[in-house]
């Protein structure tokens, strides 16, 4: 059976972004950006893509990506799902970023959201 | 759990890939790949079906979850992360025919079912090949933009990079080896060393005129260990420092010179194999631009050599490299790498006890020799003020026990002295001149310890300077563990007078305390009208370096030499190269 496959568009999915909720105070809704209002903001502008390569760039240098592959080969290659390994993986990856990395990338979010700050 | 396919391997599709391919058709992701979008500044293919929107989850509306999958068959976007949100499993339980589903943000196609990757052959050629015309692209916008961000096709590389695989060399790779090659003299077989036979890098050095001085100091130094590896390694290319400085061609006097390129010259020479003497003259040359005021053709003090020489190697990389060091570290220059130690002072004041410390730099140590007996009166003052100090004195004032010993020369240098009354030092907490202790001893080993005994000595009150003959017994091994900061300030706080200094960690705890001896530097005649000699100790025979002629002697005959310069390096950097040798003689040390 075979039929002109088309994805077929879910509107309430993959479009704008949501109205913001409504809030009593209107001074609160500018003041404090939810995580969401700023992530959307990220990746609308294209600045999460670039701090995205920024993290991989700095993650490759300090070998922690070396790390996280050497981690994944132990679990072997039968009977392992991606799944697996990013159950397994994620607490080891996420507990050895050096702090310099966190505190660098924070820095660079602050920055963003001031110089767009309405 | 994978198969062949005409010589690549692809793992097994599971059994939901399986069935949608079957009712999907032959190119079941065709309308997927339009989807394709590969977003700068990484040159990275994500799944996208308009350029900018933002893929949120259908379910919770999340937009920040690490992973978002779309649907293959109805473009439902779900987020993904076990164990709490999987509404990308949920979909698939529910609805039948859905399982498969590609990463929104890595263009990877992931079954929701058996919650792993799978693998379509067409899309993912599909993506590569996309992500190669995106990022190869002259289109103006997209290049620059990734200029700005610096990282543009390192991506691709980076998905490119070639496994690590161990080398060795095919047969033509080995016949260029050894045609450019000369083999090691095989040192470790005992019975091949006859009496005749020199070992490696044993070669003689003409004597340019009066420059006994110079080459006796050299053949130590062409055997410091440390000094010999990072030299015969290449690590100072001669060809390629100058190449790098630009040598001066019009032969100017200001041509540049390089003390360090020299040495390399002189180490390929002398390990060449070569036996007939070699003549370091333009090592001469150029250490006459560095130290001026004693380029002539008269006598010079072989440790004033020593020291100048080291400072001209020193100085040419600190003026390259400008870099700022901590002193004493040795990162600066390979002179400091090797020699550089670092020597504790502390003064403390007699009246309240403070202590002010200070720490110097140091490439040698020089040892006065004991005054004669009976005569000094600093010893005895010492004496009385470290009643505490246990030590087998038999270099007493009282008594004339005989033998100096390089030991008590050490014990002496970091014995407490007390500084005359016309040195009186300032003391902070009193604010006032006080009579004080003055306290040496070693805080950091340095990789070989040069001591310098002060053989000479120049009186410009009297307008004379005299040689001090007398002989120093100096062991094979030492021990330097006494002379350290840490057994210092040990032994000092058990004399309750004055208050622990609350040492710091010494650096020196890294490194072992035992040294050898592998190079004395003796001085034989009168003041001006001497002559220098090295013995040089290599796999535990002692040769004597006179000038050009090169001699193998027996140990008595170096324990009886005039010491004026003894090189010590740490044990661990000395290889006794024949330890089947060391087991036929008698152990020699003591």
């Amino acid at each position: 059976m075979s039929h002109s496959h088309k994805l077929v568009i879910k509107r309430s999915s993959m479009s704008r972004p949501p109205p913001p909720p409504p809030t009593t105070n209107k001074d609160q809704q500018h003041q404090n950006p939810s995580l969401q209002e700023i992530n959307i903001k990220l990746i609308q502008s294209g600045e999460k893509e670039r701090l995205k390569e920024l993290l991989r760039e700095r993650l490759l240098e300090c070998g922690w990506i070396d790390e996280m592959k050497a981690l994944c080969r132990k679990k072997g290659r039968n009977n392992v799902t991606v799944d697996d390994l990013v159950h397994v993986i994620s607490p080891k990856g996420r507990a050895s970023v050096p702090n310099s990395m966190k505190a660098e990338l924070l820095q660079r979010i602050r920055a963003f959201l001031a110089s767009t700050a309405d | 759990m994978s198969s062949k396919i005409s010589g690549r391997v692809s793992p097994q599709p599971c059994p939901h890939l399986l069935d949608f391919c079957y009712r999907n058709g032959s190119n079941p992701f065709r309308a997927l790949q339009d989807c394709i979008r590969v977003k700068p500044p990484g040159g990275r293919a994500a799944i996208r079906r308009e350029p900018f929107e933002v893929p949120r989850c259908g379910t919770c509306d999340e937009s920040s979850r690490p992973r978002l999958y779309a649907c293959v068959a109805c473009a439902a976007v779900f987020c993904h992360a076990p164990p709490l949100h999987s509404h990308a499993s949920a979909h698939a339980l529910s609805v039948p025919g859905h399982e498969i589903a590609v990463d929104v943000d890595r263009a990877e196609l992931f079954c929701c079912a058996c919650r792993d990757q799978v693998y379509d052959r067409d899309f993912d050629a599909a993506v590569v090949a996309q992500t190669i015309t995106s990022t190869t692209s002259t289109s103006g916008s997209t290049v620059t933009q990734c200029k700005a961000t610096g990282s543009q096709p390192d991506n691709l590389r980076k998905r490119r990079r070639v496994d690590y695989s161990l080398w060795a060399p095919n047969s033509r790779e080995n016949a260029i080896i050894e045609n450019h090659s000369i083999p090691l003299h095989d040192a470790t077989n005992g019975s091949l060393i006859s009496s005749t036979e020199l070992p490696w890098g044993l070669r003689g050095l003409n004597n340019l005129g009066n420059t006994c001085f110079m080459n006796s100091v050299l053949q130590a130094l062409l055997h410091t260990p440390p000094l010999r590896n990072y030299f015969l390694s290449d690590r100072h290319n001669r060809y390629y420092c100058q190449q790098k400085n630009g040598s001066t061609l019009n032969g100017s006097k200001n041509s540049r010179f390089c003390l360090s390129c020299d040495m390399d010259a002189m180490f390929s020479a002398v390990f060449s194999g070569d036996r007939t003497p070699y003549s370091p003259a333009k090592f001469l040359h150029s250490w006459w631009q560095h130290a001026a005021n004693l380029a002539s053709y008269e006598q010079q003090d072989a440790h004033e050599f020593f020291i100048s020489m080291l400072d001209g190697i020193h100085e040419k990389v600190a003026k390259e490299k400008r870099k700022t060091h901590s002193p004493g570290t040795g990162d600066c220059c390979i002179a400091h790498r090797v020699f550089s130690g670092i020597l504790r002072s502390d003064v403390m004041c007699m009246a309240c006890g403070f202590t002010s410390t200070t720490y110097d730099p140091c490439l040698d140590i020089s040892l006065d020799l004991e005054p004669n007996q009976g005569v000094s009166g600093k010893s005895s003052l010492a004496k009385s003020n470290n009643s505490c100090n246990v030590e087998a004195d038999c270099m007493g004032s009282s008594q004339n026990c005989g033998i100096s010993t390089l030991k008590g020369c050490l014990e002496r240098f970091t014995r407490a002295e007390k500084l005359g009354s016309d040195q009186k030092f300032f003391c902070q907490k009193c604010q006032v001149r006080q009579e004080s202790l003055k306290q040496m001893s070693i805080r950091k080993l340095p990789l070989v310890s040069c001591f310098h005994i002060k053989r000479f000595e120049h009186s410009s009150i009297r307008r004379m300077s005299r040689k001090v003959d007398r002989y120093l017994q100096f062991p094979f091994s030492l021990d330097m563990a006494p002379y350290l900061s840490s057994s210092i300030l040990r032994s000092r706080f058990g004399n309750r007078i004055f208050p622990f200094g609350g040492d710091e960690q010494d650096a020196c705890n890294e490194v072992s305390s035992e040294f050898e001896l592998f190079a004395v530097v003796t001085h034989t005649g009168k003041l001006d009208a001497g002559h220098y000699v090295t013995y040089l100790r290599l796999s535990n025979h002692w040769y004597k370096c006179d000038d050009a002629w090169i001699t193998r002697v027996n140990e008595s005959i170096v324990l009886a030499a005039q010491g004026y310069m003894m090189f010590y390096v740490q044990k661990m950097l000395y290889y006794k190269a024949s330890e089947k040798q060391a087991a036929s003689w008698c152990d020699v040390r003591k």
